[in-house]
């Protein structure tokens, strides 16, 4: 007994998904990263001001954000449990790193000799965006729990 | 590994790697490469390939392992 099924010009099984997913994966981290290339580039070695790029950065900023909320929200990056001190040192990191970044920006790469006030201001402005973008993250992973939890009950 | 159990359960069924295919909703790719072991397919799929050919998952996917 053969029985075929209506043949379709494009027939996608769990294999050919898997290899496109995986290749949309790469390529889109390889446009990822030669953005963020291109930016820094375009910030650091030609010396454009931030207003040239602006809105590719916005969108870089955004993407990046959202991919992460993502990944939390549907279970990519397991979190068993949230535990403060992880959060916390997760947010010393950021905000040393984005200082330093600062830091280099305008006194090393730029020249412009900000003053410790000057990056006070800078640095209150880096804690309060971490501290928003990392709210936001564990939002949503506790949101992605809650999902999972309902289907599973 | 080689799943010689599942091509001969295709063949006894009298059917091609295309005609399966077709009736698991798969390419003949996908069916070739499970029968040269080169693909592990999803639950899923092995279930709608044993259901076509009425075998069982462990005729079809099951290999003792020597200690």
């Amino acid at each position: 007994m053969r029985q075929k099924n209506k043949k379709t010009f494009l027939i996608m099984d769990e294999r050919n998904k898997q290899i496109a997913y995986k290749v949309i994966a790469i390529m889109y981290f390889l446009t990822f990263f030669a953005i963020v290339g291109i930016l820094l580039y375009r910030q650091f070695i030609l010396g454009q001001e931030i207003d040239e790029f602006e809105d590719i950065a916005i969108i870089l900023t955004i993407n990046s954000l959202f991919l992460i909320a993502a990944l939390l929200y549907f279970g990519a990056i397991p979190i068993r449990r949230l535990k403060v001190k992880s959060i916390l040192l997760i947010y010393f990191v950021w905000v040393v790193a984005g200082s330093l970044f600062t830091y280099a920006k305008y006194n090393i790469f730029q020249g412009l000799g900000l003053s410790f006030k000057q990056l006070f201001d800078k640095l209150i402005i880096i804690v309060t965006i971490t501290g928003l973008i990392m709210g936001f993250w564990i939002l949503l992973s506790i949101l992605g729990k809650k999902r999972i939890d309902k289907e599973l009950e | 590994m080689e799943n010689i159990k599942l091509k001969i359960a295709r063949v006894e069924k009298g059917l091609s790697q295309q005609d399966l295919a077709d009736l698991v909703s798969a390419t003949r790719q996908t069916i070739g490469l499970i029968e040269k072991g080169k693909y592990n397919p999803s639950l899923n799929l092995c279930i709608r390939i044993a259901k076509t050919l009425d075998r069982t998952l462990n005729e079809l996917f099951w290999y003792e392992t020597k200690e």
